[in-house]
């Protein structure tokens, strides 16, 4: 059984192929790019997997379960989270608070017992903050667990939303251009991080990013994409070659 | 069929009061995206501005015939609604605008004068109705079975007049390019060089002029003034405004007609206290159908 | 030991105006205030949870109060009044049957509050406005055409059952029910919004789409969230129709919904006790404009240039209050509180209590 199958996965808005065709299989475990030009239909491809949208054509397995008609927050319970290309915190909330909230899909109570706070209410709570603890001690974030995010720097905001993200306990992380708006040492600490979540959690990643250094140093597997349709894919030093990428990304002219 | 022509004519009148009130909000709620409900006070006011220019051009000061009173009070009820509109963009919304309040307090304000509008007149005028005086001498044709009285043509003209004109403004001029401009993005307009300022004001006049005028020609066709009479009305254009797809100037026009038949097709099958009941009802229903509106754009949130 | 200073705060007030009132030391006049001042508290706070915490912008919320209060009062009238034959209960029960009136109520008016909460999985903003406008004409047209509860003349007869209570056990009862569901409202609203299930409400008002990816179930905290509002703005209307003793449908038409946002707004978006603070603020400011002498002292100098103006304090208290509001909010464009709580804006009170 892999951990999440696209088949044949077409997306059209009005006229627009958004997405054409696009297939991906992942096992467990991998750490997968997904790169293209600006406009050709990355985010649409991981708004298709969060439920975001519902594709035209084809499917898409996680786990055994198909998402098709599923609402993006009974994906996310399936065990796929994701990030933002621009950050999308809930910014007036403590950073605890947020990472307490994404995980509302195993609460485990109702609201009768959010306002009568019997004994499975106080259970719940405190397993959620051990959670929210446990994690914002891994991700180096306890020092600013009670600061909002909005308060906080760029590079610190993309480590909650990642940190958020993880809370799910995610099978699948999606992160969407974890390196958009970093300086290079940020960018550094991002790969750091990223390296190290992959190794001490049983996850797969799957990421869209645009600076080469991130997606070559971290990428075990990589996918292009251009208009929708997929174009090369392999390891980081077969797409550096693949005339075809080159074209994409830089015009015929260039060749 | 004489029944139901005189209905739909009904009907017409009705949707064009609404239907003028319904652009005035719409045109600011476009620009500046504020509900501004002092909308229909404004109308209300527009109402006792033009008596009072009746009374004071009919009186023994000027002496001058119903029909010329008519012609002078048009254009002076406009203008002086106007500045009542803009009197209160300039003294509570801007002030409000500029330190960046959150959207909904802008409204509450808005609410508030309203509130101030309808009272203060109450505490000056008293609770004593007034009665509009005749402008135009009333003309009743009847063609087959069908009554129809030259107020009724007046009224239903000017609505589609605003209706074409505010189109062309908005559509075609620079200007209504800025106003479509800043509905968009209110911090890059000033940027380009656009006074911003400026243009809020225009709007403020160009909505609350018509809203003069729909003042006037409501109190020519029911000569009863009330100081409550603004807010029903202005309340249910907002409606109309919203179902058409508020920000929208088709949507206004024909979410006003919309309202304006649904009201008098009730009425000629219920009683005519279900009005309220039905007309909200089959609103509701299609907003829960179509939630953006008959003309509104759904917004597509980018991620 | 903080856990517990506001509770016992609050039950030592409660009993201490209780006793005040039982033994007469306080009139009717400053009950019917106080009273007043409860239903105030629970219309803020309750409308406070969507416009505030969710940040939509509802301006029906008179609509639930009225289905509570019908619906309360029909009960009330079945069961003790004679309107429609003889009482169905006898007296004595009225004290034991009279809250979970004041709750069915409450639940017919969470139902209503259907008609706004299903639109509102799909639309936000100013059309949802729109559509609690709508909900709140329509509940008023269809009780104005109900005949067997009067209809636009009105509907009474509910005074009898606070009177039962009175000769079971003489005491100020309503006053007492007033406290109780007003201190009810406000420990269900904060229970309810501190606890991580109703933090999801805050997380949709700062961003919906996130919200729905994180794993929160939008759509039915969405719902719980109207439902709570409007069930607990139908047990006011309970409470209200009960102490007048009458209610009529034009009673919680839009001004009345308008007093809601107010108090909403004037305390703060999204803060329990900037909500609480305004709706006391708010209610005592109405009862002071509504002395005459006091409105002819302040428009002394008019009346001076135009002796023949008699201006009405009901009428001028209606233009105060908006002008008043209307500066408050040029001064303090965010409200009494903003967003804030009261132990966030004074921190040293956090260590006297707190209150979960």
């Amino acid at each position: 059984m892999s951990l999440m199958k696209i088949d044949g996965l077409t997306q059209r808005f009005g006229g627009l192929q958004a997405v054409s065709e696009f297939s991906v299989e992942m096992k467990g475990g991998e750490l997968m790019g997904l790169i293209g030009p600006n406009g050709a239909g990355k985010t649409t491809i991981f708004n298709l997997i969060s439920g975001f949208y519902q594709p035209t054509e084809g499917t898409i397995t996680v786990g055994d379960t198909p998402t098709a008609g599923l609402k993006p927050h009974q994906v996310t319970s399936l065990g796929v989270a994701r990030t933002f290309q621009n950050i999308r915190l809930w910014h007036d909330m403590t950073v605890l608070d947020n990472i307490r909230i994404a995980q509302h899909y195993r609460l485990g109570y109702n609201v009768m017992d959010s306002i009568l706070r019997g004994k499975k209410y106080r259970e719940r709570e405190e397993r959620i903050l051990e959670i929210a603890t446990e994690l914002l001690e891994a991700m180096s974030l306890t020092e600013v667990a009670q600061e909002c995010p909005k308060n906080l720097p760029y590079g610190l905001q993309r480590r909650v939303e990642i940190a958020r993200a993880m809370s799910i306990r995610p099978k699948l992380l999606l992160l969407d251009e974890p390196a958009a708006g970093l300086n290079s040492s940020d960018v550094e600490d991002l790969i750091k991080l990223v390296r190290w979540i992959h190794e001490n959690y049983d996850i797969s990643i799957f990421m869209i990013e645009h600076q080469m250094k991130v997606v070559t140093s971290l990428c075990q597997w990589i996918k292009v994409i251009d208009f929708g349709s997929t174009i090369a894919e392999g390891t980081a030093e077969d797409i550096q070659s693949n005339p075809a990428v080159i074209k994409a990304y830089l015009g015929d002219d260039n060749i | 069929m004489d029944f139901i022509l005189q209905n739909i004519l009904n009907a017409l009148q009705w949707g064009s009061f609404y239907a003028l009130i319904a652009l005035g909000y719409t045109l600011v709620y476009g620009v500046l995206r504020l509900i501004n409900f002092a909308h229909g006070d404004i109308f209300m006011v527009g109402a006792y501005i033009a008596y009072a220019i009746a009374w004071f051009l009919l009186g023994p000061a000027f002496d001058l015939s119903p029909l010329m009173t008519f012609a002078i009070a048009i254009p002076l009820t406009m203008a002086l609604t106007a500045c009542v509109g803009v009197t209160l963009e300039r003294i509570a919304y801007r002030p409000l605008r500029r330190k960046g309040a959150h959207r909904l307090y802008v409204v509450i304000t808005a609410l508030m004068c309203g509130l101030i509008l309808e009272y203060s007149n109450l505490a000056v005028l008293g609770a004593s109705r007034l009665k509009f005086p005749e402008l135009v001498e009333k003309t009743i044709w009847h063609i087959g079975g069908v009554t129809i009285t030259n107020l009724k043509v007046i009224v239903i003209f000017a609505a589609i007049a605003v209706y074409v004109f505010l189109n062309f403004i908005v559509t075609k001029t620079k200007i209504g390019m800025a106003m479509r401009g800043i509905s968009y993005d209110k911090f890059a307009i000033p940027l380009m060089g656009i006074p911003i300022d400026a243009i809020i004001v225009f709007t403020f006049i160009l909505g609350s002029s018509f809203a003069g005028l729909a003042g006037l020609l409501f109190a020519m066709s029911y000569p009863i003034l009330e100081p409550f009479m603004g807010m029903i009305i202005g309340w249910k254009a907002f409606i109309a405004a919203v179902v058409g797809g508020i920000g929208d100037i088709r949507g206004a026009f024909y979410g006003g007609f919309l309202l304006g038949f649904i009201e008098v097709g009730v009425v000629t099958i219920f009683p005519s206290t279900y009005r309220d009941l039905f007309a909200f009802s089959i609103l509701l229903i299609i907003l829960w159908v179509k939630p953006t509106g008959l003309f509104g754009m759904p917004q597509s949130t980018k991620i | 030991m903080q856990k517990y200073t506001l509770n016992v705060l609050m039950a030592a007030c409660a009993v201490f105006l209780l006793v005040l009132a039982h033994f007469k030391i306080i009139d009717n006049y400053i009950q019917a205030v106080i009273m007043f001042v409860g239903i105030n508290i629970i219309m803020s706070t309750s409308l406070n949870l969507v416009n505030g915490n969710m940040g939509e912008f509802t301006c029906g919320h008179a609509a639930f109060m009225c289905m509570g209060a019908y619906v309360t009062s029909l009960l009330s009238v079945l069961c003790f009044g004679k309107n429609f034959g003889d009482p169905l209960l006898p007296q004595y029960m009225a004290m034991f049957v009279f809250p979970i009136m004041i709750l069915a109520g409450g639940v017919v008016a969470a139902l209503t509050s259907l008609l706004v909460a299903i639109p509102a999985f799909k639309t936000r903003d100013d059309y949802l406005a729109i559509i609690t406008i709508a909900v709140n004409y329509m509940v008023i047209s269809a009780i104005e055409n109900m005949d067997f509860v009067g209809g636009s003349r009105g509907f009474q007869g509910m005074k009898n059952t606070v009177w039962a209570m009175n000769d079971t056990i003489k005491g100020p009862w309503m006053l007492f029910w007033v406290i109780t569901f007003t201190v009810f409202t406000i420990w269900v609203i904060r229970r309810f919004i501190t606890s991580t299930y109703g933090k999801g409400v805050n997380a949709i008002c700062q961003d919906e789409v996130a919200a729905e990816i994180m794993s929160v179930n939008t759509n039915k905290i969405k719902l719980v969230n109207f439902m709570i509002s409007a069930g607990l703005a139908g047990c006011a209307g309970g409470l209200f129709a009960h102490i007048i003793g009458y209610v009529n449908p034009q009673s919680f038409n839009i001004l009345k919904s308008t007093e809601a946002m107010v108090m909403v707004y004037l305390g703060g978006m999204g803060s329990l006790s900037g909500a609480v603070l305004s709706a006391i603020v708010f209610t005592f400011l109405m009862e002071v404009l509504r002395s005459q002498s006091l409105i002819d002292f302040l428009l002394a100098p008019a009346t001076f240039v135009f002796p023949d103006w008699e201006p009405s304090a009901g009428v001028i208290k209606w233009v105060m209050i908006p002008l008043l509001l209307v500066l408050i909010m040029q001064f303090r464009p965010e409200g009494i509180m903003g967003n804030k709580e009261l132990s966030d804006v004074f921190p040293k009170l956090k260590k006297y209590y707190t209150f979960k």
